[in-house]
């Protein structure tokens, strides 16, 4: 992104999303509905995965090849599912976005609550 | 071909987008069954479960829809289906759709056809090589230049002085065609007519055209009594001659002689390069003509003259040059003076005299694809304007701005290719039927093809006019309030004010420019009819004519030519069905033969007060059967033969010319140049006697259809010997249809000369069409433009007017409510289209005035600012503006108020 381009609402949100999804996919292959839920939960409920925005992320994010996908046969479901993988692409991906929300939070935090050190 | 696999690569991306978008779907439904499976273990029902799983899911299209749009970067995807909605949508409007569609066809084809006709007329380049730098010369007469029958180039020992003494030119060559008897192989055979290159070597140097086979002509055998040599082109070879290899040193007969064949030239020369001359030129002897190169022969023209000038002598220069030396000679030889010469590129002169028509159908064809894009545009804004709210409502449903323009692109852009499809489709029927319906006078018609740089010309232009109009109200209706364009839709008598006049300003535009096409083409056609249905001073009907040629070698003195003429003559006029007939030289509506004259009362001793006249020679049948007026005197009998005192007729001009105040009856002239000009007796077709004047008769065109009858002496054959040649014509009067006679003159000729071809066989009244074939073509051209243009336009006003009253509805419908009359609605709404269509009609008149320069040149019998013509096409324009808006406009009578107000 090309500096003094603000990144707009969406943009920020869908950056969020792509890092939740890579996040959950840490621990495992999962499918959509696993990853909707998993985020749901482990934010209690604070974060609504929408559905309607998670399987375009999902697309995406595998065309541009951070994760990839098969149709598996899910043993509690007995029904086949499409299951999600980590690529190392996408994990070296899962680092910048983390360490780029990182930076971000603190730059939010320096604004929001400056601490002593801060202002001297 | 890597078009080929891009497109099966292309094709293939498809079928993979297809096959992961059922994935897709696959995993959204995998989605929503655990969603529910999920809810219903929290112990809500089944089917409550599974509606609710779908509600937290959203969309699911939407979801479909946001991957596709993701994923279908290829954009031949997108384009195939918006493609697909926009033949939907066209589908949905076959009104609107067909009418575009021919708007767009009759511009592309109308175009296409006349651009390509008009390229293989006079626009290809030449099949010479530096065909630049070819000129043809054409004598002057005063700085004038000689036109209609007598254009032709200087003399030829002129032109050996001009080819010497300019600096300008590499070569020249001065030559000539004549009809001769012609035919094959080395024993004699059925002969046919056929003109005849009469040309020096230089004729082929100078266009740069070597033999295939042999050699081209020395310098010796262009003198007479050497000259049995022929050059033959390679078509006449093969077919002629079966393509025989040892063609060389066979023979082809030349009205009975047999001349050896030295050369085979390549098929390169065009016709139109000899238009003069009827019929391609095929054989070739040399330019054998002695006294063509005597003194006395410098003022005669009528040759043609071909020069090459040196490499980058630009034209003005070459002309000053001449000109120069056309002084010099004026000075140093008597008969030179006035004569002078003009040059004009080669290229310059394939269509002749149509050249000004065909640039004034050019410009017209180009009115008509104007009108067509106007009409376009009119029909593309109406149209969006008219779905403003669908527009709208899609915005209004989340359709994306760039969606939606794209959408409205496709249409535009298929529309146009069904318009252009159609159009190709036009002007392939078109130029069919150009080449079919093309005058002889016009044979470069025969290789004309479609050229497809016009086409795609046309084709950009009409694009660009669909994506401008059809585009721009889509690229502002995408920047609407919504809320007011949705709101607006069912009220808009207020609304779209700025696009309506753009409608009209359009209308306006048609009506001009139609009116000025209907003005040219109903002044052209006049001239026409007035060219065709004037008076020859004959009686035109029932008249035939055919030509043949007494070579030399058989029939070798006037007195053999004479009995035999005469004898033909009988026996036709025996025939059954045979009124009259005559064995003459001139028949209307070109004579081509003058002579200088001597008459008492008009001494001449400078070369411009020389009288002379239009000359030919008959039998004592001539006026009889021609159906020309005796108006003083006697006409010729039998009596006057080669043996009586030589007798002649004048007609009306010739009396008024050269004895206005007395009786011409008795009083003798002289036939022939004046002594002090030396001029041998007999040389140069002159003739040297003095005759009678024994009657007037009346006047006829001699000197073109266009030209007023110019002063013609009719004299006899068999009283001139000089003068009595192997070339003549019979016209015959006949009781029924002429050309039924025709196989039996024929074969009464035949029974006298088997060998003598009958050629040129046809009426006057075909002659006279003939004559005028060109102009009809163009004309005929020009005039269904003007109706094509005149179509256009009615469905311009009716499809705005249309289109006025259906967005208008509920304004009128108010107004009717509060108390307006129908008729006074009416009127409302006519008002504003036949205001637009006078404005139209004013600016059309100024236009065709201010274009009238265009067309004076070309009319005849009628002023190019004809004010009959002018109001008569303006009136008619009107009515059919008139017309064309009061059908759509009586919608406003059926109008139910009460319905429209209720209605949205």
């Amino acid at each position: 992104m090309p500096p003094g381009n603000v990144p707009s609402r969406t943009e920020l949100l869908q950056g969020t999303l792509d890092m939740l999804i890579l996040r959950t996919l840490l621990f495992g292959p999962a499918h959509g509905h696993q990853i909707a839920k998993h985020i749901q939960r482990t934010t209690e409920d604070v974060l609504q995965v929408e559905h309607g925005s998670l399987y375009p992320a999902l697309h995406r994010m595998e065309r541009k090849g951070w994760i990839v996908s098969k149709w598996e046969m899910s043993k509690e479901r007995n029904r086949e599912l499409k299951y999600y993988r980590l690529t190392p692409t996408g994990r070296k991906q899962l680092a910048h976005e983390e360490s780029k929300w990182k930076q971000m939070a603190k730059a939010v935090a320096r604004v929001m609550w400056p601490g002593p050190g801060e202002l001297s | 071909m890597s078009n080929w696999r891009g497109l099966l690569s292309r094709a293939a991306g498809l079928w993979q987008r297809q096959e992961r978008m059922q994935d897709l779907q696959r995993e959204i439904e995998s989605h929503l069954e655990l969603e529910a499976d999920e809810l219903q273990e929290s112990g809500i029902s089944a089917e409550e479960s599974r509606h609710a799983a779908r509600r937290a899911f959203g969309n699911t299209a939407l979801v479909a829809e946001d991957v596709r749009a993701l994923r279908s970067l290829s954009w031949v995807e997108g384009l195939g289906r918006d493609l697909r909605y926009a033949g939907r949508a066209l589908r949905k409007s076959p009104g609107f759709t067909s009418v575009a569609v021919l708007t767009l066809a009759l511009g592309i084809g109308a175009n296409t056809a006349i651009f390509s006709a008009i390229d293989a007329l006079m626009l290809r380049p030449l099949p010479f090589s530096h065909a630049e730098q070819l000129v043809r010369l054409y004598a002057t007469k005063n700085n004038v230049a000689i036109e209609g029958f007598y254009a032709g180039s200087p003399s030829p020992p002129d032109l050996r002085d001009y080819a010497q003494a300019s600096h300008s030119f590499q070569n020249m060559v001065v030559y000539d065609a004549w009809r001769k008897n012609v035919s094959y192989g080395d024993a004699a055979g059925e002969p046919e007519q056929m003109s005849v290159g009469l040309v020096p070597a230089a004729y082929f140097q100078v266009l740069e055209v070597k033999p295939l086979m042999g050699r081209l002509f020395t310098e010796e055998e262009n003198e007479e009594g050497k000259n049995y040599v022929a050059a033959i082109s390679a078509h006449l070879w093969k077919t002629r001659y079966a393509g025989d290899r040892v063609i060389l040193g066979r023979k082809i007969r030349i009205n009975d002689e047999p001349y050896t064949i030295i050369a085979v030239m390549p098929d390169v020369i065009p016709q139109w390069m000899e238009a003069r001359h009827p019929g391609l030129i095929e054989v070739w002897t040399p330019f054998a003509f002695a006294d063509a190169w005597s003194e006395a022969s410098r003022r005669t023209h009528g040759y043609d003259a071909l020069g090459r000038l040196k490499t980058g002598v630009p034209l003005e220069q070459a002309q000053a040059d001449l000109s120069t030396i056309a002084a010099a000679l004026a000075a140093a030889h008597p008969l030179d003076q006035g004569n002078g010469v003009a040059i004009k590129p080669l290229a310059d002169t394939r269509v002749g005299t149509l050249r000004p028509m065909l640039f004034l159908l050019m410009g017209a064809v180009s009115l008509i694809l104007l009108i067509a894009c106007v009409n376009l545009a009119n029909l593309l804004l109406a149209r969006n304007a008219a779905r403003e709210r669908e527009l709208a409502v899609r915005v209004a449903l989340g359709a994306g701005r760039g969606g939606l323009v794209r959408q409205l692109f496709a249409e535009t852009l298929l529309l146009s290719l069904i318009g252009a499809t159609v159009g190709v489709a036009l002007a392939q029927t078109g130029l069919t039927a150009l080449a079919r319906m093309h005058p002889k006078n016009l044979p470069q018609l025969d290789s004309v093809s479609l050229d497809w740089r016009v086409l795609v010309f046309t084709v950009i232009v009409s694009l660009l006019t669909s994506l401008l109009f059809g585009l721009a109200p889509a690229l502002t209706g995408t920047r609407l309030n919504l809320v007011d364009a949705l709101k607006q839709g069912g009220r808009s008598g207020t609304s779209g004010v700025h696009s309506q006049h753009t409608r009209k300003l359009l209308v306006v535009t048609e009506m001009a420019m139609s009116l000025m096409l209907l003005v040219g083409a109903s002044l052209l056609v006049q001239s026409i009819l007035h060219l065709e249905r004037q008076s020859l001073g004959i009686r035109q009907d029932h008249l035939l004519k055919g030509h043949f040629y007494l070579p030399g070698v058989r029939y070798p003195d006037p007195g053999t030519l004479t009995r035999f003429c005469d004898e033909f003559a009988r026996r036709v006029r025996a025939v059954p069905g045979v009124i009259e007939a005559s064995i003459t030289t001139i028949y209307p509506p070109n004579n081509g033969w003058t002579q200088m004259l001597g008459i008492p009362g008009h001494p001449a001793t400078r070369i411009e007060g020389i009288p002379a006249a239009q000359f030919g020679v008959t039998d004592a049948h001539f006026i009889r059967t021609m159906g020309i007026p005796l108006l003083r005197g006697r006409d010729f009998a039998e009596s006057d033969n080669a043996s009586s005192p030589p007798v002649a007729l004048i007609t009306q001009e010739f009396r008024d010319r050269y004895f206005p105040t007395e009786d011409p009856i008795g009083r003798q002239i002289h036939i022939g140049p004046p002594p002090f000009l030396q001029i041998a007796p007999g040389a140069n077709i002159t003739d040297a006697s003095d005759v009678t004047i024994i009657g007037v008769v009346g006047a006829f065109r001699n000197a073109g259809l266009a030209r007023p009858p110019e002063p013609q002496i009719i004299a006899l054959y068999s009283q001139h010997p000089l003068v009595n040649y192997g070339f003549k014509d019979i016209v015959i009067r006949t009781a029924s249809e002429p050309h039924l006679l025709g196989p039996e003159i024929r074969r009464q000729l035949h029974q006298l000369d088997a060998d003598m071809p009958f050629a040129q066989v046809q009426t006057m009244d075909e002659l006279v069409e003939q004559e005028t074939g060109g102009q009809r073509f163009t004309t005929a051209l020009l005039a269904s433009f003007a109706l094509g243009g005149l179509a256009l336009a009615i469905v311009g006003i009716y499809g705005v007017v249309s289109f006025l009253v259906t967005q208008r509805t509920q304004e009128l419908a108010v107004r009717m409510a509060i108390g307006a009359t129908p008729t006074t609605v009416l009127w409302h709404v006519l008002k504003q289209s036949l205001g637009a269509a006078t404005l139209g009609a004013t600016l059309g008149l100024l236009g065709a005035v201010a274009a009238q320069r265009l067309t004076s040149g070309l009319l005849f019998g009628i002023s190019s600012l004809d004010p009959v013509t002018f109001a008569a096409s303006a009136v008619f324009l009107l009515a059919v503006a008139a017309i064309a808006s009061a059908i759509p406009a009586a919608r406003v009578l059926r109008i139910d108020p009460a319905r429209a107000l209720r209605q949205d």
